[in-house]
């Protein structure tokens, strides 16, 4: 019972800095804001049972990729025109699509989805040891792949350190 | 040989080929043999195919060389056909031909394009063989509008010159006009007989029931092709002009043949005309009107060309008058006899003009009998061939067509008579007229021409003592009879024929009394004419401007059809429909590709926009199968 | 419910795409539909009790990782250069 209110609550607290990302000014009120929105997800996977994917959704989400965010902003901190004028000239239009487009999806899914319940059976597949020992028997090749792509991005930070090192002489 | 007929044909369209592909590499020597040597060789063929047709009895030869076009059970053929009024067509166009052909070697020496000159003299003998060999009118029509051609391209010979050049159009587009009629007269014979052979539709018309097309109308179609061709009112505005080609070439097309395939063509269908007294009658008033009409223009000509091609038009009407009385042999005849002493006048205007280095304007001549007399002597003898002084061979041939114009029971009537006698009489006037200015009296030469003048060479002026001596003594070959057995003579109206002999005196005296006029008007050395031209001076205005209907035509044909294709089919047509078509859609693309260019932004807002919108719409659109 | 609210996130993050002009905030808006997306894995796979689901999810957590660590750095040399947070400002591949 309270876990069903406690779910609401996390649901609630996500779109509600989702909803202030759009609206406030400052870029690091916004990025406050991110953080908020994704621990409350993460609180949502826990209460769902997915405590693997609540404890990478903090140290990674949160704890390197916002921290880099964060960083960027405190580096960047113009005060141009998008720090006065924070809406782009598409603000209606995007939300008429926006509504649409929440409008299309419902009525796409009303009649697939199945009933909500069916819940917690799964808690026990997410137990962490379970979840590894899958991961890397079943799932090991896009374990390897995804390696495969860091190592590409780490090669790719590194070219990009390399232009701005020539680009400043 | 086996089909003389086609080789006639073939040995000029020869020389053309021969002359036009090989004749600037291989010199004027070979130009002249070919050129020459083949139209005389024509000419022996036909006298061959001649003496076969006697040795006949009569009977035509007929040449079935190649059919054309074959539907169903009826088909066109190219073949040839030869009676006696072929005969005495092809030996005039071959034998008058060839003379020309040897005048022009003297004539066109000094010339540059002398192997093109020969080749289209060459190409014209060809179709002109075609028109009066052909058997069906099909190819008459090719050999027609081949002479026409033919005689573009000679007309503006030197075309470098755009005058020349575009008396050369105006002939063909007179011509064409002309034609126009021709064929839609073409086509009512074939639609009512099935058939476009000459004998055929001749003996057609005159079996006992009649075909079911009203022969005065093909008659007067017909005959609408045939002014235009042989330069009746009012078609006859281009044969002034064609005197901008060379001077054998105005003999040879525009006295001799070309314009004479009207009154053969005329003839030769004599069957439908003798069935068609209402088509006659216009051929004749046509005939006597054109002729009064181009002799009055004549008596106030300048320039000895022009003279001549208005007598010759007026020589035409004279052969259409004895047409429209229904006496074909008679126009044959007067064809017969003109081509010899016009052909023989206009080789000798040429030999004057190349005496004099160019000079063609009358009132700056005279004095040049004794200068150049060959020259002299010919001209002489054929203008009193003209004006009808026996024993010369015009009297015979004209006095005929005078009688028949007034004694005919098919169209003869005194008014027809007293306007072509009138115009007998200026004819004499004018040509006499013509010695006397050029030939005669003080010299109005300027001092440099005098220096120059000098006697043609032989090869001049021997064709015109040979067309000379034609002149004189031709007339004693009793045509009319020769083709009485294919076109009978009219008979003569009962209550008249007693006139025969006073008519016959009357004759000699307009001559006579036609030279004498002239004689006396002209042999002051001017005075007389002088004041006679200020007394009527209006009129000799009018006449000397030849009745301005080339003004007229411009104003009531040519000015109208100029604005319609300016302001109608150039400005709105072409400019405004077509290229504003073009260029509006042409237009519509770009404006279209600019609008939707603007997409491009670079803004990517925008972008995501539409991406979210198209995802919308996939979603939306996947409903419908939903 | 859930998949309304990731349904939501998602919404939202890309109305922040469109709307937004701050380069660094458009990029966080993106982090916020790749949550959305999350979410809805995460709830589907619980339902379906199929461990694919949250082996997705780990992995558009790496995936998101190294785009955000490669497209940082490119903002701040772009944005170092021009001088300008407004996306309007890098509107050159206009055509």
């Amino acid at each position: 019972m309270i876990e069903t209110w406690l779910l609401w609550l996390f649901a609630a607290t996500a779109l509600a800095g989702a909803a202030l990302m759009l609206v406030l000014q400052h870029p690091m009120r916004v990025a406050l804001a991110l953080i908020a929105t994704m621990l409350s997800l993460a609180g949502v996977y826990a209460l769902l049972g997915v405590h693997v994917i609540a404890i990478f959704q903090v140290l990674i989400y949160v704890g390197a990729v916002m921290v880099f965010m964060v960083y960027a902003i405190m580096l960047l901190d113009v005060r141009d025109r998008s720090f006065t004028r924070r809406f782009s000239r598409l603000l209606v239009p995007g939300v008429i699509a926006a509504v649409l487009f929440l409008a299309v999806i419902v009525h796409a899914l009303w009649r697939a989805l199945p009933a909500e319940g069916g819940g917690d059976g799964a808690g026990a597949l997410f137990a962490l040891q379970r979840f590894s020992v899958e991961f890397l028997n079943e799932y090991w090749l896009h374990f390897e792949l995804v390696s495969v792509l860091l190592v590409a991005a780490v090669v790719a930070a590194v070219a990009v350190l390399e232009i701005g090192r020539k680009s400043r002489g | 040989m086996s089909h003389p007929l086609t080789l006639i044909v073939l040995l000029p369209l020869a020389g053309f080929l021969l002359n036009g592909l090989f004749g600037n590499r291989l010199g004027k020597g070979f130009v002249s043999a070919v050129g020459c040597g083949l139209p005389i060789l024509a000419f022996l063929t036909a006298i061959k195919c001649f003496f076969l047709l006697r040795a006949g009895g009569g009977a035509p030869l007929l040449d079935t060389t190649y059919t054309w076009a074959s539907f169903g059970d009826s088909s066109f053929e190219v073949s040839f056909y030869f009676d006696v009024l072929s005969a005495v067509m092809v030996l005039i166009v071959t034998g008058v031909g060839s003379l020309i052909h040897v005048y022009s070697i003297g004539y066109m020496k000094e010339d540059a394009s002398y192997a093109r000159y020969f080749a289209y003299l060459n190409l014209f003998l060809f179709f002109m063989l075609l028109l009066v060999l052909g058997r069906s009118l099909l190819v008459l029509f090719v050999g027609w509008e081949g002479v026409g051609l033919a005689s573009y391209l000679l007309i503006g010979f030197w075309f470098e010159d755009p005058d020349k050049a575009r008396a050369g159009k105006k002939a063909f587009i007179t011509n064409r006009v002309g034609d126009a009629g021709f064929l839609l007269g073409m086509f009512l014979l074939y639609q009512a007989l099935g058939t476009l052979d000459a004998d055929r539709i001749n003996a057609a018309f005159m079996a006992p029931t009649l075909p079911a097309v009203s022969a005065s109308v093909v008659g007067v179609l017909l005959f609408i092709g045939a002014s235009g061709k042989s330069a009746q009112i009012p078609l006859h505005v281009w044969l002034p002009d064609a005197m901008a080609g060379p001077t054998p070439v105005s003999a040879l097309i525009h006295a001799a043949t070309m314009v004479t395939a009207g009154v053969y063509m005329v003839s030769r269908l004599s069957g439908i005309y003798m069935h068609a007294p209402e088509a006659s009658a216009i051929i004749a008033a046509i005939g006597v009107l054109t002729a009064f009409f181009a002799a009055t223009i004549a008596i106030a000509q300048n320039d000895i060309k022009k003279v001549l091609a208005y007598s010759t038009i007026s020589q035409l009407g004279f052969m259409f008058v004895a047409a429209g009385v229904g006496a074909y042999g008679v126009a044959i005849f007067h064809l017969y006899t003109h081509a010899f002493f016009k052909a023989c006048l206009f080789l000798g205007a040429g030999s004057v003009i190349h005496a004099l280095g160019g000079e063609q304007d009358i009132r700056k001549m005279g004095g040049l009998a004794r200068r150049i007399p060959v020259t002299f002597a010919t001209f002489a003898i054929a203008t009193a061939a003209i004006a009808g002084i026996p024993p010369l061979a015009g009297f015979f041939s004209k006095d005929e067509i005078l009688w028949y114009a007034f004694a005919s029971s098919s169209g003869g009537s005194p008014l027809l008579y007293a306007v072509a006698a009138v115009t007998a009489l200026l004819t004499a006037f004018y040509m006499f007229r013509l010695l006397w200015l050029t030939f005669f009296g003080r010299s109005r030469m300027s001092a440099e021409v005098e220096h120059h003048v000098h006697e043609s060479p032989l090869s001049m002026t021997g064709v015109l003592v040979v067309l000379a001596a034609l002149s004189a003594i031709g007339g004693f070959l009793a045509l009319p009879h020769f083709l009485e057995p294919l076109l009978p003579l009219p008979a003569a109206v009962p209550a008249f024929e007693h006139f025969e002999t006073p008519l016959l005196v009357l004759s000699i005296a307009i001559a006579v009394l036609g030279l004498a006029a002239a004689a006396y008007i002209y042999s002051d050395d001017g005075q007389r004419a002088a004041g006679l031209r200020k007394r009527f001076a209006g009129l000799y205005q009018v006449l000397s401007n030849k009745y301005y209907v080339d003004e007229l035509y411009d104003w009531l044909i040519g000015r109208p059809l100029y604005w319609i294709s300016e302001r109608i089919f150039l400005r709105l047509g072409d400019q405004k429909l077509i290229d504003g078509t073009l260029h509006g859609l042409a237009d519509l693309g770009r404006r279209t590709a600019g609008g939707l260019s603007r997409v491009q932004n670079g803004s990517l807002h925008l972008y995501a926009l539409l991406v979210l919108a198209g995802i919308i719409v996939s979603l939306a659109w996947s409903f419908r199968h939903g | 419910m859930l998949v309304a609210t990731s349904l939501a996130l998602f919404a939202l993050g890309l109305l922040g795409v469109i709307v937004r002009r701050n380069v660094l905030i458009m990029l966080m808006c993106m982090e916020l539909m790749l949550n959305g997306v999350n979410l809805s894995l995460v709830a589907f796979a619980q339902q379906a009790a199929s461990a694919a689901g949250a082996v997705l999810v780990f992995l558009i957590f790496v995936v998101a990782t190294a785009e955000i660590a490669i497209a940082i750095p490119i903002v701040l040399l772009l944005v170092r250069r021009r001088d300008a947070l407004d996306i309007d400002a890098y509107a050159d591949l206009r055509g």
